[in-house]
């Protein structure tokens, strides 16, 4: 930059506020010389209710396995694939199966007792008692220059539940802090764009206002004058920056949300897809590297009539082994969130990673998860974790079993493979020997 | 005490002038440097004739770069013109003595004499002056200004609520049934929130002790502007409200863990109203109540707190609370660069690119309130084609009230027409509205000249003089039907905006302001000399203070006077044993007469003696600067040099008198010194922390101070009883006050309106018995009242 002037001080010449700062820094054009490192990037999605296992789990382990019909839609991403079994949320305490399923899952760490009642004989329960694993690894990324982005994370929603209690809540950014996702993605685009928006707008008022101060300054004596010229001078330059932005601003659009969808269960598909493209909008701008998309709650009674489906999730999920059709219903909608997770996975490895690099997707890890083993047993064991994609370095293309180890494990290695080098998360008395075993082997 | 006539062979219109300012020996440290470099011109001195030539060029060569080129200050050497009514002579004297500061040698014999011929020729005449009186500039408002207006603006849009009397906060007690359904049976004011129910019920006969629920529903004053910080103290359930409607400031209603109190800091304007309502549930949440008959019933309990900026934490006392539902106000957060305070207020006198960017951002901040809220505001149930029509209504009201007058019709084409023309969709048209109309000139500006809405020119003045905000619906109603045309009707508005809250917030924001308090915060002592100094006793004693003033203000006769001769001290438990009172321990604070001997009002309340002192030992010198600069309005140059009070240790045969005695005794401090000294010499009675002493470093106080006055008067007097008297019955004392109010709530320069108006309103305020809220109305009255439209009298006077 000429006469030295620093990169910072020179965007907030140019009148961007520092808000904006991270966007515009991001721009390729308005970068440093250092080629940047490359990116890591987490994202998790969450299905209620546990799932069906004998439609669910690869039989076979190792890189030579079939996926069944609830993994099906992951066939074209089969080799970019990690299929865990074996996990098991091992954390106790007060709370219910559904409450400590959803609360421990990326926490690993015990409830608080509170007033939140079961229904069922367990204690009442509060919030988490730790942060999650996603708002542990946005601290760490924030705290350093390289890996710092605008918003650290992002938490997306689909139909959760508009209140907030214990079934409800799966990030918290500590103790007893619990984060609320964003399901309106309108929300979340204003969030997002909001500001681009508002530069729009800015520019379309200041040639206007320009014309108001020399109107108004033709009225007032000579020694006020001054005062508004000063004024209006600041607004030329602003108009003037404003339009170079404009050119650099081209380089990283906004999507195009489609309009008036509302927030009911009927709609959950397109809201989905609109979620999904705002992630990958996200990651392309770099925005954040982390992301979460939390798909209704714990205990959740959607209803899926898209499906074919009568009846309410969670009711249908306890229906006894014996009841072939609502566990081919269940199948059905552990393959529709399956669907799910394949199209963002579509849509990052079509999505070009900016600035070179192959795609998003060999620079993001997908980890899709539930709170439930099985939705009947509310079972800890087994709980559901399916990985996708490049992003941290783990040996894809594989089912692995393991030996009924703690999940707290999963959330250490997520942590190291986004660099983040700790030895416990959550409990430790959960975290073992660290890391899981083979990942990346 | 004891008046001595020295000299009094003033032109009576001169004498008149001493009150409004006084020519000062000032400069700068740095002009000392630049005048060091000019000296090299020495061959003027001995060339020195004396005319008027030689006169002028020295002014420029010595004194212009402080003073001004023609006398009228400069913003890095001495701000104020050169005014005052010294005789020629007098006036040689003083430059000969102390200018240019730190090399007064520079200047002096003949030189001086030949500067003060010119000085008093070209800028001192009672011609001249006139001439170069101040104008009313063109200001913008400033940063608090900004934040109150828009806060007024969206709440304007809402219909507010007035405090009133209704203290308290309506409380509904629920009972709840198996079903978990809640019955309200009772309904009822609560003075403040503070109960502990135990294991029992409210309401025995018509609630369960084991489940029920409580709503407070109300609003809160917030008496100044600033952070505060809520706190909810329960064993149970609670969600806490303030200023938001939407999102809870205190979510508590899920339990969790063993957390019994829970915070939320909020920034609140002064003198508004906010909404509040507490939530409060014994009820379990989510699942099936659980049965059990037998089990012992939890107890539940609730207090309400806050801690006020820079204050103890107290239970929200009940003078906080009012019943009535109130909008909410949009604080806007927006990061502006802080105001221009060189001349000793907040003016808006620049723009710079920061502040321009903070416009924007704040303008952004209301568009996203705006959208967020419509329904609220427009009145539309959603932003469809259909509601257009409405959508746009009500951005014509919104730049209406933005710009505090009617909207002409080309104003109307500009900044609603043409937005709405320029895009297809209602969110974008409403933010390019917002945007437009918030960083208008006629938005940010007070008044534009040339403006032909007169009344609702005088209506904006009114409303930022009183209440640093802009008119509310009342005041612009008077304007719009010609109710604020004469004397009569302004003074009668200026009245009844006198009773409200913004105003009482503006006049302690003034005091705070005058007694150099409002960037004091965090008062220390060190604790092996005062051990019982503490954070609590600070802020109890700033409280104290405020207790008084609050008293003062709000009294009938809001008497001037007993601001120095009171011998009211507020104490509550704490402080009573170290004030030499006697309360028992836990006692609230209550209004004690004390003995007219120890206390004087203000001048010896232990808040401003701590303040003023240093760590260990009383500081005449601080205690003098705010007598002569705050009480008395003399200006007082800076020292030329930092300097560290004398340590006692250096000297320990001496008492703090004679410490800055001899610290001060060089010629260079004496010019100033010779003022400050003796002034606060008369507070000696009082220590570090305020409290009473007979002796210092074991010898009897010596209270004796005097003051010379502009008129040459030496008064005497001895400890603060004797310096009261004299202080409140003083004209320059009067004069100051006079002139401090007005800068302060007008943010112009008295002399702008006009060369009377300073003399009028001290006359006035003798008049009305020195009653302070009657002058602040005359002050807002005449203020309100001169119109900006006109050309100052003449340009100041070109270089030759």
């Amino acid at each position: 930059m000429a006469r030295g002037i620093g990169r910072r001080e020179f965007i907030r010449n140019i009148g961007v506020s520092t808000a904006m700062l991270p966007l515009v820094m991001n721009l390729s054009s308005l970068r440093g010389d250092d080629p940047p490192k490359r990116k890591r990037r987490l994202v998790i999605l969450f299905s209620p209710n546990g799932v069906v296992p004998q439609t669910f789990w690869p039989d076979e382990e190792g890189d030579t396995f079939t996926l069944k019909e609830s993994l099906e839609p992951l066939a074209p991403f089969r080799e970019r694939s990690l299929i865990l079994h074996g996990l098991c949320d091992k954390v106790k305490g007060d709370g219910d199966q559904h409450m400590r399923g959803i609360g421990c899952l990326l926490t690993g760490i015990e409830l608080y007792p509170g007033n939140v009642l079961c229904g069922c004989s367990e204690h009442p329960a509060g919030w988490s008692r730790g942060r999650s694993i996603d708002q542990e690894l946005k601290h760490f990324l924030q705290s350093q220059p390289e890996t710092r982005t605008r918003f650290g994370s992002l938490e997306f929603g689909v139909m959760v539940a508009e209140r907030a209690d214990t079934w409800t809540r799966m990030i918290y950014a500590g103790p007893n802090k619990p984060v609320t996702p964003i399901n309106d993605p309108y929300q979340m685009f204003a969030k997002l764009y909001g500001r681009m928006k508002h530069k729009e707008s800015l520019a379309s008022v200041l040639d206007g206002l320009r014309h108001e101060l020399q109107s108004v300054a033709s009225a007032v004596s000579a020694d006020d004058r001054r005062l508004l010229e000063e004024h209006a001078t600041i607004i030329r330059e602003t108009e003037n920056q404003l339009r170079e932005m404009k050119t650099e601003a081209a380089a990283a659009p906004a999507p195009v949300v489609e309009p008036g969808v509302k927030q009911q269960d009927v709609d959950m598909p397109r809201l989905s897809k609109m979620q999904i493209d705002l992630i990958v909008n996200s990651f392309m701008a770099d925005f954040t590297r982390v992301a979460t998309l939390q798909y209704n709650y714990s205990a959740s009674d959607a209803t899926m009539p898209w499906l074919g489906i009568e009846g309410r999730h969670h009711d249908i999920s306890h229906s006894p082994d014996t009841d072939e059709k609502a566990h081919k219903n269940l199948t059905k909608i552990d393959r529709w969130y399956c669907e799910q997770v394949a199209y963002l996975a579509r849509r990052l490895a079509d999505t070009p990673e900016p600035g070179g690099g192959g795609s998003l997707l060999d620079n993001t890890l997908i980890v899709w998860t539930n709170e439930l083993g099985k939705g009947n047993s509310h079972t800890h064991e087994n709980i559901p974790f399916v990985l996708i994609g490049g992003g941290l370095d783990f040996r894809m293309g594989r089912s692995i079993k393991y030996p009924a180890l703690p999940h707290n494990r999963l959330l250490l290695s997520l942590a190291h493979g986004m660099g983040h080098r700790i030895d416990r998360f959550g409990n430790p008395d959960y975290c073992g020997d660290g890391v899981l075993p083979g990942l990346s082997g | 005490m004891n008046i001595q006539r020295r000299t009094s062979n003033l032109h009576p219109r001169i004498a008149q002038r001493f009150r409004s300012g006084v020519f000062v020996c000032a400069g700068r440290m740095l002009l000392a440097l630049t005048l060091c470099a000019l000296s090299s011109s020495s061959l003027f001195l001995s060339l020195a004739i004396a005319d008027q030539t030689t006169g002028e060029r020295i002014y420029r060569e010595r004194c212009a770069t402080c003073h001004g080129q023609h006398g009228e200050g400069a913003p890095d050497g001495y701000p104020e013109p050169i005014s005052g009514g010294r005789s020629l002579a007098q006036l040689a004297g003083l430059i000969g003595k102390t200018m240019p500061q730190d090399s007064s040698e520079k200047c002096s014999g003949p030189d001086a004499e030949v500067v003060a011929a010119y000085i008093h020729e070209t800028f001192l005449s009672d011609s001249k002056q006139s001439h170069r009186s101040p104008r009313i500039e063109l200001t913008r408002l400033t940063v608090n200004q900004y934040r109150h207006t828009i806060a007024e603006l969206l709440a304007s849009l809402r219909h507010p609520a007035r405090w009133n009397d209704n203290r308290g906060l309506l409380g509904y007690y629920n009972a709840i049934d198996e079903k978990g359904d809640g019955k309200r049976v009772l309904e009822r004011l609560d003075s403040q929130i503070k109960f502990a129910f135990g294991p029992t019920s409210p309401v025995p006969d018509k609630m369960d002790p084991k489940v029920f629920s409580i709503s407070w529903v109300g609003s809160v004053l917030a008496p100044e502007t600033g952070e505060y910080e809520f706190i909810v103290r329960t064993e149970n359930s609670v969600r806490l409200y303030v200023n938001d409607r939407l999102r809870p400031r205190i979510d508590a209603w899920i339990k969790s863990g063993d957390e019994k109190e829970y915070r939320a800091t909020v920034r609140l304007l002064g003198g508004r109203v906010y909404p509040l309502t507490l939530h409060f549930t014994k009820q379990g949440q989510g699942g099936k109540k659980p049965d059990q008959p037998n089990a012992p019933i939890p107890p539940a309990s609730i207090e309400l707190a806050w801690k006020m900026p820079g204050r103890l934490e107290e239970t929200i006392p009940q003078s906080r609370l009012s019943s009535i539902e109130t909008p909410e106000t949009l604080v806007v957060e927006a990061a502006f660069p802080p105001d221009d305070r060189s001349t000793g207020f907040e003016r808006g006198t620049s723009i710079t690119k920061e502040w321009d960017q903070a416009t924007t951002d704040a303008a952004i901040e209301v568009a996203d309130y705006i959208r967020g809220r419509l329904r609220d505001f427009a009145a539309v149930p959603e932003l469809s084609a259909e509601h257009a029509p409405g959508v746009r209504e009500f951005c014509a009201r919104f730049v209406e009230r933005a710009f505090r007058r009617p909207l002409s019709p080309q104003q109307r084409a500009v900044y609603v027409d043409a937005p709405f023309a320029s895009t297809p969709d209602l969110e974008t048209a409403i933010d390019r509205v917002v945007l437009m109309a918030l960083k208008s000139p006629w938005f940010l500006y007070h008044e534009i000249k040339g403006e032909s809405a007169k009344e609702f020119n005088t209506a904006s003045r009114l409303a930022f003089v009183l209440w640093d905000a802009p008119p509310d619906a009342e005041l612009l109603a008077a304007a719009a039907t010609g109710k604020l045309a004469t004397t009569e009707d302004v003074s009668a508005q200026a009245r009844r905006m006198l009773a409200d809250p913004q105003c009482d917030a503006k006049l302690r924001e003034f005091f705070m302001h005058w007694m150099k308090l409002d960037q004091a915060r965090g008062l220390n002592k060190e604790a092996a000399a005062f051990p019982e100094f503490d954070a609590a006793v600070a802020a109890d004693l700033r409280t104290s203070l405020e207790l008084f003033l609050e008293e003062l203000i709000r009294s009938q006769s809001a008497d001037f006077r007993q601001l120095f001769l009171s011998d009211v001290l507020y104490l509550n438990g704490r402080l009573s044993r170290l004030y030499g009172v006697e309360l028992p321990a836990d006692a609230p604070f209550q209004r004690i007469s004390m003995n007219a001997s120890d206390r004087a009002g203000i001048l010896s309340h232990p808040y401003l003696m701590a303040t003023f002192a240093d760590t260990t030992s009383s500081s005449p010198i601080r205690r003098g600067v705010f007598l002569a600069r705050g009480v008395l309005g003399r200006t007082l140059r800076p020292p030329p040099n930092a300097f560290v009070p004398l340590p006692p240790a250096l000297h320990p045969d001496l008492n703090t008198r004679e410490r800055v005695a001899l610290q001060t005794k060089a010629d260079a401090c004496i010019s100033c010194h010779g003022l400050i000294n003796p002034l606060g010499f008369s507070l000696e009675r009082y220590d570090a922390i305020g409290r009473i002493r007979g002796e210092d470093n074991h010898r009897p106080i010596d209270a004796s101070g005097f003051y010379r006055s502009r008129a040459g008067d030496d008064v005497r007097f001895n400890g603060a009883r004797e310096l009261a008297a004299f202080l409140a019955g003083s004209e320059e004392t009067h004069a100051a006050f006079v002139e401090k109010l007005f800068y302060y709530c007008v943010q112009q320069p008295i002399r702008a309106f006009g060369p009377k108006a300073h003399e009028d309103l001290r006359e006035s305020f003798v008049r009305q018995d020195f009653n302070i809220r009657k002058l602040l109305e005359e002050i807002a009255t005449r203020a309100a009242l001169v119109d900006r439209d006109q050309e100052p009298l003449t340009s100041p006077v070109k270089g030759t």
